[in-house]
């Protein structure tokens, strides 16, 4: 047992705490009103310093699980900065490039896999259609063999870098067996939707995909798979980010309300000298301690391939999820008025914070399957 | 960052479970009805060697880190044994003894550690007092020294073990001028002239601890039953408040895996509409909530057990926050699970509704979670 960071955690956090220096954090704000352009330049000028950190080349794919622990550690300190460039950065690092890292990929995209690891790219992954929100096994995305090519046709929604993407992994049927297609963006029967205009997160660029007889070399494609594996072990490892951008964002707006607090005075005092107004400041600490230690614990699991992992996982997600929101809606009220107007921090965690619980495995999908979990036991 | 317990720690939190469900948990219903101490479990849990496991061996003990400590008091609530016997326990081995390993001369640890480690003797902490419970520092009773003894005078209200107590760790004003640097510790045997238990609590939960008020009147105790140094009372105190919060606790974390079971089974058992309640999200929801609880908390309770092991001596901010987080986060689970048996969770019977009176007692006993948040909004 070891509750401090090791010496490899303890260093990566110091590389990538460099990364994000006082006007990092002032261009990353910029980033809630930026377009597609300005984004894909903002979040591939943080994915170069980062690449020199090693922060893109941990927990890349299944195989590669043993390092989540460490990657865990680091991700704490994007997450609290930036809720929209920590996960367009994670897309690209762990979703699509660990949708790729399957053993003995072909040739040109273990050369897609180095350039994500030099935070050369940007990538996108999409799974999700508009009718079956919560199984990749079961879609409507499908592929048909054509020479040494396939031809891919269907629809995809919510695909987060989806119009930044220089390529997506789109995950289709080839019969009845899933398929990752890696498509480069421009490539012909490839259409970009528009941007999607969402709650929070408006630093994220998502869009819908269309896929008409779009041609994949075969060079390009994984699988077909004979089970699910690849695919749950990155729905396993989508919502470790989402707790941790939970996470974060209790950071971020316990920090913005705490500053607050002690800076804004009525009746003569500071409003933080009222228990109504500290007590809730105590609430949100203690939220985020749980949500934290509960991520690290679950991503030590997934990291260790405990038996429980899955389950701990989901404990976090819905966890840090379901606090983040109310963590978000105790630092609004602290600010009150001030929190109320467009674009402080607190504002836009309190739009991002219910993101959390409703992507990736909802909080309701989430509860049935830790259940499901348990009751297998006293069956 | 690593979660990992040893075999030894897994292996022995695997025996206290086997060692509870067998020799302990068949008697609790009848005592918890009756509000009843159990002195042949207090007996067995001493023989096991629970009682002062972290302890060195030559005071009877067996040395076990404080994780260790934790998972086996973890275990007592897994396996069933009720919140009473765990807070004797608790009481008894943290609050009592360890003050006195920890502060007490040698003369004094050789006099009572091998007594209370083996569970021949009971012991108890008197700290609260009518007139004080949040504000521990406002407390009245008063030691005065005369020639070769300190007489006592005052009461002490809500103390677990009072009445079965054979000695009292007690807190009282050495100089009542000097606030928190006036209040020092004492060893108070039963059976001292002057020293009476008043009256025991009719509770809600953890009913087979008895929980009492004593009085101290005129006690006169030998000079040298002084703990520590005179005016250190306060920060002795303190030191036990981490104990309250890791190994008092590690019980609460017990019960809700022993609820999960309970409701894990139940819903297979108990069909309505043709169909087990397993079937229904409603039932599963309730259980998943357990779950998550149980799993965020636990780290919590955990980390304050490693930092102890690590020699890192007060970890305010940690242990606050567990119990914060377990005082009031675990009021909704526990609820959930009586739900989920309808009826017969509302029955003694079914035990779940034993747990969730004793853990009513999480929010409030050792420090009310008005007074974490109190501590944490300082300390943040
Ligand atoms: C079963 C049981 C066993 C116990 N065992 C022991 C024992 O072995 N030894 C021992 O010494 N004590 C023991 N206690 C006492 C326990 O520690 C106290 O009950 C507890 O500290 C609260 O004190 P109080 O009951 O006097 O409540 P009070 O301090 O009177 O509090 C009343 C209410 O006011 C709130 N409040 C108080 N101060 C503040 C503040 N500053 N800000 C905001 N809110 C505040 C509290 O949160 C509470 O809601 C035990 C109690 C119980 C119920």
């Amino acid at each position: 047992m070891n509750f401090d960071w090791t010496d490899q955690e303890r260093s990566l956090r110091t590389r990538v705490a460099e990364v994000f220096d006082e006007s990092a954090r002032q261009e990353l704000d910029l980033m809630e009103d930026a377009q597609p352009s300005e984004l894909k330049e903002i979040v591939s000028k943080y994915l170069k310093p980062l690449a020199g950190t090693g922060y893109l080349e941990l927990a890349v794919g299944l195989p590669d699980r043993g390092g989540m622990t460490a990657l865990i550690a680091a991700q704490e300190l994007p997450a609290r900065i930036s809720g929209s460039l920590f996960l367009s950065v994670e897309v690209t690092a762990r979703i699509f490039a660990g949708l790729l890292s399957v053993p003995d990929a072909p040739e040109q995209i273990r050369e897609i896999l180095e350039a994500v690891s030099k935070g050369e790219i940007v990538g996108a992954a999409a799974v999700t259609e508009p009718a079956l929100p919560d199984s990749a096994a079961v879609m409507t995305t499908a592929a048909w063999p054509d020479g040494d090519h396939y031809l891919v046709s269907g629809r995809k929604d919510f695909v987060t870098n989806g119009p930044i993407a220089d390529y997506t992994a789109v995950v289709g049927l080839v019969e009845e067996n899933p398929a990752v297609f890696v498509v480069e963006a421009g490539s012909d029967g490839l259409l970009v939707g528009p941007r999607i205009r969402t709650l929070g997160y408006n630093g994220l660029a998502v869009s819908s995909l269309e896929l008409n007889e779009c041609r994949v070399p075969r060079s390009r494609v994984l699988g077909p798979f004979t089970d699910g594996a690849v695919l749950d072990g990155i729905r396993l490892v989508q919502d470790l980010i989402l707790a941790v951008a939970s996470v974060g964002l209790m950071q971020r707006t316990t920090d913005a309300a705490k500053a607050y607090s002690r800076s804004h005075e009525r009746g003569g005092k500071p409003v933080a000298a009222h228990q109504e107004i500290r007590f809730k400041l105590a609430e949100m600490l203690t939220l985020t301690h749980a949500a934290q230690l509960l991520t690290h614990r679950a991503g030590w699991m997934y990291a260790e391939a405990e038996r429980e992992a899955e389950t701990l996982v989901r404990c976090a997600k819905v966890f840090a999820a379901e606090a983040s929101e109310r963590t978000a809606n105790l630092a609004m009220q602290i600010l009150a008025g001030q929190g109320y107007v467009w674009g402080n921090v607190v504002e836009r965690g309190y739009r991002e914070a219910k993101y959390a619980a409703l992507a990736g495995t909802t909080s309701e999908i989430a509860r049935m399957s830790i259940a499901d979990d348990l009751l297998t036991r006293y069956r | 960052m690593d979660f990992a317990l040893t075999e030894e720690q897994l292996m022995f939190k695997e025996q206290v479970l086997k060692f509870a469900r067998k020799e302990i948990v068949p008697r609790v219903r009848e005592h918890d009805l009756e509000a009843r101490f159990d002195r042949q479990s207090w007996k067995r849990l001493g023989e096991f060697g629970i009682l002062g496991m972290h302890f060195p061996e030559e005071l009877g003990g067996s040395g076990a880190d404080v994780v260790t400590s934790v998972l086996a008091a973890e275990a007592l609530g897994e396996a069933g044994v009720d919140g009473g016997l765990t807070l004797s326990f608790g009481a008894h081995t943290y609050l009592c003894a360890d003050t006195i390993f920890s502060h007490g001369s040698d003369a004094q640890r050789q006099k009572y550690i091998p007594k209370l480690a083996r569970g021949d003797w009971i012991g108890c902490m008197g700290l609260t007092e009518p007139g004080a419970g949040s504000d521990v520092a406002s407390l009245r009773t008063r030691a005065v020294r005369q020639g070769d003894r300190w007489i006592l005078n005052g009461s002490k209200m809500f103390i677990t073990n009072g009445a079965i107590a054979d000695v009292a760790v007690i807190y009282a004003k050495t100089d009542p001028s000097a606030g928190h640097a006036g209040i020092s510790a004492f060893i108070v045997e039963k059976g001292t002239p002057g020293f009476t238990v008043s009256r025991s609590l009719n509770k809600m939960g953890v009913r087979t601890s008895p929980t009492s008020e004593l009085v101290f009147d005129d006690c006169a105790i030998p000079v040298e039953n002084l703990l520590g140094q005179e005016g250190n009372g306060f920060l002795m105190a303190m030191q036990t408040v981490e104990w309250d919060r890791s190994a008092l606790l590690a019980p609460f974390l017990g019960a809700i895996s022993f609820l999960i079971e309970r409701c894990g089974t139940y819903a297979w058992e108990r069909e309505q509409f043709g169909r087990p309640i397993a079937s229904f999200q409603a039932v599963k929801h309730k259980l998943a909530d357990l779950k998550i609880f149980l799993e965020a908390a636990r780290p919590l309770v955990y980390r304050i057990a490693w930092c102890k092991d690590q020699g890192r001596p007060l970890n305010h901010l940690e242990a606050a926050v567990a119990k914060l987080f377990i005082g009031d986060w675990s009021l909704a689970p526990t609820n959930d699970a009586m739900l989920l048996l309808g009826g017969y969770g509302y029955c003694h019977e079914y035990d779940v509704e034993r747990v969730f009176r004793d853990s009513r007692l999480a929010p409030i006993g050792g420090g009310t979670s008005d007074v974490q948040k109190v501590l944490i909004s300082r300390l943040m």
